[in-house]
């Protein structure tokens, strides 16, 4: 009964608060007024509420003298701007409470109610033996408010003792109060500062700064995701379904060849924190032919004498050298890789038959000597150069179908002088090859030299006579497979 | 401005609240919405040119389970001690309450009111005749 009543005239008080108040905020232009405006736009109050709110301590927006016995009002005064209702009804009200508290909550005779509180307000009742000081305050008052309340109303009992005693419902003599009531109507306000205008607008400057760079760095931000997106759309074995933008968040879904590259790693290139970004990528085959290329590789694993390539149509290319048993395996396998609809091996060659060859062109190889010479004749760095290269070659070769290789170099020497001189002529010619061809790089384990003098000679070729071509280095080849080194060569 | 405390006294139902919303506001409904507690309402009357402020409080109805708090008589000037002509028993209570509010802040002057002169034919109480 009490609470809507005191309730709407402290309403209407701050309504006419907040109505000056307003007028008086309008035109100022504080970074402090700006917030405010945002928080009222925000929260739907009034600006002025949101000033009011955010900067009253306390405030006391009125005082009642009431008269104990008869709780009839004495004297009223109300902050400037309060407008009250019936300060009669309200002090009577206040009374009723009072009265109603009291009895039904059985306190002892000496106590008495002194406060009251609804939400933001506090009715404060300060007691004297005659009259009692009542105080409706905003907000938090502060406790050394209660002795400027208790002062006032020890004052009035002073001064106007016998009046309060007398009093028959005459109210007129308590006017003399006036200035002890006022004297109550306290408060304090966190700011009361004028905008001032130059922070104003340096701070106004300065909003306008964040903001401007908050906008830069969003933009910057929207250009990273942006070229991101576009490098990822670029990468084979990459579906992007969905990229999300969020407030400091990234979210991209999509599909993703085991082959293709990380997505992750193109973030940081790009200037995109990883940890900014959620990704979630389902696994799945792309039929692109690069990455069609690199699972061909993956599978096949082909020796790197094999070269592969695999055109837009899905036609897998292989040339180069290749082991046999490679070469029909591959050949096998190929047609079931994702991506790969034909097969050519027309440009592969066997390795096998490579090796054959090779080994065919070093045995028909001779290198020459002149007459009781142990050095090289002159005029076959050529066909000393071609001879390098086809060891080298085997050597390479015969690795790839787990062979090792065994060049010998057999010398000999034509039938003049004696047979001991011609072994050792020809031992010494053997040994003089190897050693070119260790200084030409061949290892020197895949080497032997061996002089056999006159016997087992060459039989005269292409108009060379056979005493030339019996002073000279032939060669003889033997591969051994490695696998079954150890039962061949017991 | 002489202010004077005044009280509606009496029974439940027996049309206190009825009697100050007439007096004060002009207005009358058939609804009864009993009191709870105490309404307090002000009339100014002019009384030998002189203007005067009712303070008027309307107390809750006494009933079986409710007596009426004397502390809030306290300060009066005077009140009502109204009675529904239709039931008997409101004289008694009024009668009851008399006693108790005189021995609480003395001989205040009052005013006994019969009320629901309209329902007279339904009175229960009859001119010239005691109730008892
Ligand atoms: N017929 C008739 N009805 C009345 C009169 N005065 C009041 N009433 C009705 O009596 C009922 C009770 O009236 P109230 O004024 O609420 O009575 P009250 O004494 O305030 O009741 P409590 O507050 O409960 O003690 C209401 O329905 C009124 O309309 C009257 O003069 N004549
Ligand atoms: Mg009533």
């Amino acid at each position: 009964m009490i609470g809507p009543a005191i309730r709407r005239a402290i309403a209407t008080a701050l309504e006419a608060t907040l109505q000056s108040l307003n007028q008086a905020l309008e035109n100022s232009l504080t970074p402090q007024s700006f917030a405010w405006r945002l928080e009222a736009l925000q929260t739907g109050k009034s600006f002025a509420e949101v000033v009011l709110l955010r900067t009253l301590l306390y405030r006391v927006e009125q005082v009642f003298l009431i008269h104990k016995e008869t709780s009839l009002l004495l004297h009223h005064v109300a902050a400037p701007g309060v407008e009250t209702l019936d300060a009669d009804l309200v002090s009577a009200m206040l009374k009723a409470i009072q009265d109603f508290v009291c009895d039904s909550f059985n306190t002892s005779s000496g106590d008495s109610l002194d406060t009251l509180r609804f939400g933001e307000l506090t009715l404060w009742i300060e007691q004297g033996p005659q009259a009692v000081l009542a105080g409706v305050i905003r907000g938090n008052a502060p406790y050394e408010l209660r002795t400027v309340f208790q002062q006032a109303i020890e004052k009035i009992h002073q001064v106007q003792g016998k009046a309060l005693a007398d009093f028959q419902g005459n109210a007129a003599v308590f006017e003399a109060s006036h200035a002890d009531l006022e004297d109550c109507l306290r408060s304090r306000y966190q700011h009361k500062k004028q905008g001032n205008k130059a922070y104003a607008w340096v701070a106004m400057g300065m909003l306008l700064l964040a903001l401007g760079v908050f906008g830069f760095f969003g933009f910057r931000a929207r250009q990273r995701w942006a070229t991101y997106l576009e490098q990822l759309k670029a990468e084979p074995g990459i579906v992007v379904i969905e990229a999300k933008r969020g407030w400091r968040k990234y979210f991209i879904t999509g599909l993703r060849d085991p082959l293709a590259v990380d997505p992750a790693q193109l973030l940081q290139p790009v200037g995109i924190n990883p940890q900014a970004v959620v990704s979630q990528w389902e696994p799945y085959l792309s039929f692109d032919s690069e990455l069609a290329a690199t699972r061909v590789k993956d599978l096949l694993k082909p020796p790197a004498t094999v070269s592969l390539s695999l055109d837009e149509d899905g036609v897998l290319r292989m040339s180069g050298t290749a082991p046999r048993a490679w070469i029909a395996e591959a050949q096998q396998l190929a047609q079931f890789i994702p991506g790969v609809t034909q097969v050519e091996v027309a440009d592969l060659i066997e390795t096998e038959a490579e090796l054959e060859s090779i080994q065919r062109q070093i045995e028909n190889q001779i290198l020459q000597f002149q007459e009781g010479q142990t050095a090289i004749a002159p005029h076959q760095d050529e066909s000393l150069q071609t001879l390098v290269e086809q060891i080298k070659r085997l050597i390479t070769i015969a690795a790839a179908l787990n062979q090792t290789v065994q060049v010998e170099a057999i010398g000999r020497a034509n039938n003049n002088g004696s047979e001991a001189q011609n072994l050792a002529l020809s031992q010494s010619r053997a040994d003089a090859i190897v050693a070119l061809l260790v200084s030409a790089g061949i290892e020197p384990e895949s080497l032997t030299a061996r002089g056999i003098g006159t016997r087992n000679p060459l039989q005269n070729q292409s108009g060379i006579s056979t005493v030339e071509i019996n002073r000279s280095v032939s060669f003889k080849v033997s591969l051994t497979d490695e696998s079954h080194s150890e039962i061949s060569n017991p | 401005m002489i202010q004077k405390k005044i009280c509606m006294v009496g029974a439940f139902a027996t049309g206190k609240t009825s009697l100050v919303a007439r007096f004060v506001r002009s207005i009358y409904s058939d609804v009864y919405q009993t009191t709870v507690g105490v309404k307090i309402d002000k009339k100014l009357v002019n009384l030998d040119s002189q203007e005067v402020s009712l303070i008027l409080w309307d107390l809750y109805g006494e009933d079986e389970l409710q007596k009426v708090r004397m502390s809030y008589l306290r300060g009066a000037s005077g009140y009502f001690l109204v009675v529904d002509g239709t039931r008997r028993s409101t004289f008694e209570t009024a009668l009851a309450l008399q006693a108790k509010v005189e021995q609480t802040i003395g001989a205040v002057p009052f005013i006994l009111v019969l009320n629901k002169l309209d329902l007279q034919a339904d009175w229960e109480l009859e001119e010239g005749r005691s109730p008892r």
